[in-house]
Order: C-alpha cells, then sequence, then structure tokens
C-alpha cells in the first residue's frame, strides 16, 4: 500500500457505524474508484438499541440496519462477509480468514472495540453487551422472575437494568462508584439518575465484584453466586458485565501501525502508516500539539471520525465538528449530554442547575469566562440543542435564563 | 389525495416551531408537521422520524432544517432529504400553501421545490 497517488481502490475494515459514515462519506464526497466493505456479520447494523428497543423486542434485525441491500448495491460498494486477519502495506492488500487477499491503495479500520471482560475469577461467565448475538442472549437471560446481577452502572449497565425490569426480570446493579456518569453528565443529574434505578425497584449495591461462582445445575435463583470482598454475595441467574470496552487494535499492531489505548491518528484519520486510517472506537486521536485524546466510546463520535477519515483518504481537507454528543434511554427518559460536564478538566468553572420542583432537568458547565463548556440533560432535546449551538458558536450565555425552567430553549442562543 | 385542509393562520404558528396534524384532521395515515422557518416560510414532512419514534414537530427548527428531538438526524424541510444518520431514510413531504390569508396543507401531495410558498409570495 503506498499513499502515492489519489485512492482507487479502499478496503474498509469493519460493519459498524463508523465504517458505514465512511463509505457514505466517500460516495457522496464524488468518490468513484472501487469500495469494498469487510463487514463480518453481514449487513451494518447500529448498536445504540441492542441495549435498548432491540433488547425489548420492540424492535427487529432488519429495522436496526443502518441501511438495505440495495443501498449498497446503488452505490457500488462489495460488501463481503468476512473478517480481515492481516493487513499487508507493502504488498498493497488486506488478507481475508483463509488466505484470500484484497488488493487496496487505502485501509480504514473501525473495527471498533471488544467489551471489557470482568476481571475476577469466574468473570468469564458474565454476558457481555456488543452485538446482535449478545442482545439476543441477554434477552433470553432476561426471562420474567430471573435474577439478574448487572456489574457496572454506565451506560450500557444502566440501560439494561432498565430493560430487565421491563422485561420482568429482578435486576441487581453493581458499581464501586456512586453516583455513576459523574464525568458525562455531572454530579446533580448522575444523582438523579441513579437513584431511578430504586425508585425503579432495583436493588444498587456499592461496590466491586471480587468473583463469580458458578453453582452447576442449581434451582433457578442461585446459579450465580457474585462474591464482594467483605464475604457477601448476591444470588443471580445471570450476570451482565458493561464495564466499557477495549479497542480492537490487533490488526493495527500486526502491521506495526501505533497504538496506545487505541489505534493512534492524526487530523485527517491516518495512522502512522499513511496509506492506513481508522475511525470509530478503535481510533485515538493525537492533536497536532502532540496530546492524545482521550479515545470517543460513543455513536456520534464514530459517525465523525468515519467522515474525517473518509476526506483523508481522499486527500481532501478534514471536516470540523463541534462539542461531542451522547445520548442514553433508561427508565423511559432521554439523557443527552453535550460538551463535557468534567469539572476536573476546567478549573474556575461552575455548575448552572434548571430545577423543576426540587429535581434538577438539566446542568450547564460554563467556565470561568462566562463559556458553556457542557450541558446535560433529561427529556430536554431542545434545551440541549440550543446548548450545541451555544457551546459551538462561542456564545456567552445568560446563565439565569440557562436556569430559567420558563426560558424558551430557542431564545437561549440569541 | 389532492384537497386542501386549512390549518390556521399563519401567526398561529409561531416562527421557528410547528404544528402537527392529526390524522383525524387531515384523514391521511399519518401524523403530519406543519413547519414554519424562521424565514417565513411553511413546509410539513411526516412527523414521525424516519429512525425511531420521535415527533419532528419538537425538533429544532433551523434555517430549512429540522433536527430530530431524539437521536439528532437532520432533515431538509424543503425536500424531506435526510441529511445525517442515524437515520438513513427521507421523510415524506406534503404541499402546504399560504392562500388568502390560511395555511393550506395538501395531505400526501409531495411538495415538489417549487411548492414552497413564503408568506411573501402568497400576498
Ligand atoms: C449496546 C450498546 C449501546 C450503545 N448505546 C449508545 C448510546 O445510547 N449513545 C451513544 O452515543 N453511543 C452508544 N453506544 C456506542 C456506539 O454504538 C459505538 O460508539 C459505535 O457503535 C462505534 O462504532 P464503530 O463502527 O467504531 O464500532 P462497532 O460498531 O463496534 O463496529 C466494529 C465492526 O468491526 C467489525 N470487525 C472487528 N474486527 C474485524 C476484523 N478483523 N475484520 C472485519 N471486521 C471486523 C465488527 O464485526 C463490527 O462490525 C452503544 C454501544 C453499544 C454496544
Ligand atoms: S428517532 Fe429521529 S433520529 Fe432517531
Amino acid at each position: 500500500m503506498s499513499a502515492s497517488g489519489p485512492a482507487r481502490q479502499i478496503v474498509v475494515v469493519g460493519g459498524g457505524v463508523a465504517a458505514f459514515s465512511a463509505i457514505s462519506e466517500l460516495r457522496s464526497r464524488g468518490f468513484d474508484g472501487a469500495i469494498t466493505l469487510l463487514s463480518p456479520e453481514g449487513l451494518p447494523y447500529d448498536r445504540p438499541t441492542l441495549s435498548k428497543g432491540y433488547l425489548l423486542g420492540t424492535e427487529d434485525a432488519t429495522k436496526i440496519r443502518l441501511a438495505p441491500e440495495a443501498w449498497y448495491a446503488e452505490r457500488s460498494i462489495e460488501l463481503v462477509p468476512e473478517r480481515a486477519v492481516a493487513l499487508r502495506p507493502a504488498e498493497g492488500a488486506v488478507e481475508l480468514d483463509g488466505g484470500r487477499r484484497l488488493p487496496a491503495d487505502r485501509v480504514l479500520l473501525a473495527t471498533g472495540g471488544v467489551p471489557r471482560c470482568l476481571g475476577v475469577p469466574g468473570g468469564e461467565a458474565a454476558h457481555t453487551l456488543r452485538d446482535l448475538a449478545d442482545s439476543d442472549a441477554l434477552r433470553r437471560a432476561l426471562a420474567p422472575g430471573a435474577r439478574v446481577a448487572v456489574v457496572g452502572a454506565g451506560l450500557i449497565g444502566a440501560e439494561v437494568a432498565s430493560a430487565a425490569v421491563v422485561l420482568g426480570a429482578e435486576a441487581t446493579l453493581i458499581d464501586p462508584v456512586d453516583p455513576p456518569l459523574v464525568p458525562a453528565v455531572g454530579e446533580a443529574l448522575a444523582r438523579r439518575l441513579h437513584a431511578m434505578h430504586a425508585e425503579r425497584g432495583i436493588r444498587t449495591i456499592v461496590g466491586a465484584p471480587v468473583g463469580i461462582e458458578a453453582h452447576d445445575g442449581a434451582a433457578p435463583g442461585s446459579a450465580y453466586s457474585v462474591r464482594f470482598a467483605d464475604g457477601s454475595t448476591v444470588a443471580a441467574d445471570a450476570v451482565v458485565a458493561g464495564i466499557g470496552i477495549l479497542p480492537d487494535t490487533a490488526l493495527a499492531e500486526a502491521a506495526g501501525l501505533e497504538a496506545e489505548g487505541g489505534v493512534i491518528v492524526d487530523d485527517t484519520g491516518a495512522t502512522s502508516n499513511p496509506a492506513v486510517f481508522a475511525a470509530g472506537d478503535t481510533c485515538r486521536r493525537r492533536a497536532g500539539d502532540g496530546t492524545l485524546a482521550r479515545r470517543s466510546e460513543h455513536w456520534e463520535a464514530a459517525v465523525h471520525s468515519g467522515q474525517v477519515a473518509a476526506a483523508g483518504m481522499l486527500g481532501a481537507e478534514p471536516p470540523q465538528f463541534g462539542a461531542p454528543w451522547l445520548w442514553s434511554d433508561r427508565h423511559g427518559v432521554h439523557v443527552e449530554a453535550v460538551g463535557t460536564l468534567d469539572e476536573r478538566h476546567a478549573p474556575g468553572a461552575r455548575t448552572v442547575l434548571r430545577m423543576v420542583d426540587g429535581v434538577p432537568q438539566a446542568a450547564f458547565l460554563l467556565a470561568a469566562d462566562g463559556h458553556l463548556l457542557g450541558c446535560s440533560a433529561v427529556d430536554l432535546p431542545l434545551v440541549v440543542r440550543a446548548a450545541r449551538r451555544i457551546i459551538d458558536r462561542g456564545i456567552v450565555p445568560d446563565p439565569d435564563a440557562l436556569a430559567d425552567p420558563s426560558a424558551d430553549p430557542r431564545k437561549l442562543t440569541r | 389525495m389532492s384537497e386542501g385542509i386549512d390549518v390556521g393562520s399563519p401567526d398561529e404558528i409561531e416562527e421557528g416551531t410547528a404544528r402537527v396534524i392529526e390524522p383525524e384532521e387531515s384523514g391521511f395515515d399519518e401524523p403530519i408537521a406543519v413547519f414554519h422557518t424562521e424565514t417565513g416560510c411553511f413546509f410539513a414532512l411526516d412527523d414521525t422520524c424516519t429512525h425511531e419514534e420521535a415527533s419532528l414537530a419538537e425538533g429544532w427548527i433551523e434555517g430549512d432544517a429540522v433536527e430530530c428531538p431524539l437521536h439528532s438526524s437532520s432533515f431538509d424541510l424543503r425536500t424531506g432529504r435526510v441529511l445525517c444518520l442515524p437515520a438513513t431514510q427521507s421523510a415524506r413531504t406534503h404541499k402546504v400553501e399560504v392562500t388568502g390569508g390560511r395555511v393550506v396543507l395538501y395531505p400526501g401531495v409531495d411538495a415538489e421545490d417549487a411548492a414552497r410558498v413564503s408568506e411573501q409570495a402568497a400576498e
């Protein structure tokens, strides 16, 4: 593979949203060379619903596809449902399981991540949730009356516990941090959201398991014991771990690409090999000044990095995006956050809350100079959309209006 | 279906907002959102986002686009074209006209670009 000369043959490794976003962007930018998409699970689908509607059974596998089969044919994108086993940059090829080699002058690695396993004795018994098959298996475990212990009460863990209750299972949610999610949504909303679990009959435990014991052939309700350091145990039919992911950097590292907690990419999405790009949960951006950004594990960042890599492969200027955004759905509420709510990285910043009847609805982190750094909110989509524009446009907002539940969000950006 | 229905006077839908016309009122099988943009134009789309269940009328209306309140896909109000993920399917448009000081919606009639009627043009 050599980055000299324009791209004519692009192989995209991965069938997630980063890969999908990159191929859409390549075609909408007018790239008319060959695109091959290696997607071992077949037609690319969207993952967020795997812990929400799909897990609950309100959406099916067809509905969650990112695009129907015809979409790929219309854009002359060859979909190969196989796994890449090696990148051969020197030979300009990607090697598939079975030895077949696909020629490529640019490669995009969008291999996502693998769920982190519970690193305790017996931890391998825990369900993890990343793909359709995981969600199917989990749904079978969340049967009415089943006892489920969910380890990790961040985004996915909280959603799984919420779905468990809807499906009639009995959930225990375990996390060493109380409340979880403070860096993502700020302290006030983190507390409110965490308290919702107990209100819905979920038992919450502050702690970290030290082991999972399996009781073979035991009666329902005691198939596993989740053990804690103080000797206490939680009995469960199923254990779920929602404790984050590890970026899938194996292919990159074997090909000699620089990786450090993610495949390192520059502002154009290029890895340390200028013909190989990376996007999505697997990549980690190094800024112009050499600092390594935290790897994102959120949907929109994956979409944007796919678009950046597409531009990069075509030698075009990278598109610019504003403040990062994420959402989560649990217990019937829609949580969103934009920018950062993490006070640790913002000395002198202060938080302004929008309260209704003593309950925080939205939190805003304001920098010492009055600029908005981030906003999180529950069921206030227009407030979040206003906040996003305030941040991106560098508007200095009126803190009183932010805090005022009767203020029209549309007017906040003026 | 080509019969227009009167959905009110232009100032009943504040600029930058939208009103949902339910099937009972329109006789159409889906709720329709009638948008009034900040530049005074009226457009109509199927109200339900093509991604999941969200009302586009509750979205962020800016320029000639609406951003879904759930996962932020944007739709071009003139053409219904989906502008960004997660939705990949465009939204159905409906013709809207401002005539005789009334906003008239034609449920089921595809709004060609030309059917865009600004208040100004209607006067
Ligand atoms: C259950 C769940 C719920 C989520 N909910 C939210 C949410 O509510 N909000 C939010 O912002 N984010 C959410 N996320 C995060 C979001 O879905 C991810 O950030 C996004 O999917 C990352 O996309 P990606 O393309 O980088 O990786 P992935 O979607 O993981 O795709 C990676 C792809 O690479 C393929 N692959 C791996 N190795 C190879 C190989 N060797 N050869 C070929 N293909 C390979 C995999 O099969 C997979 O198709 C959620 C994630 C999960 C799992
Ligand atoms: S429901 Fe509109 S983008 Fe998801």
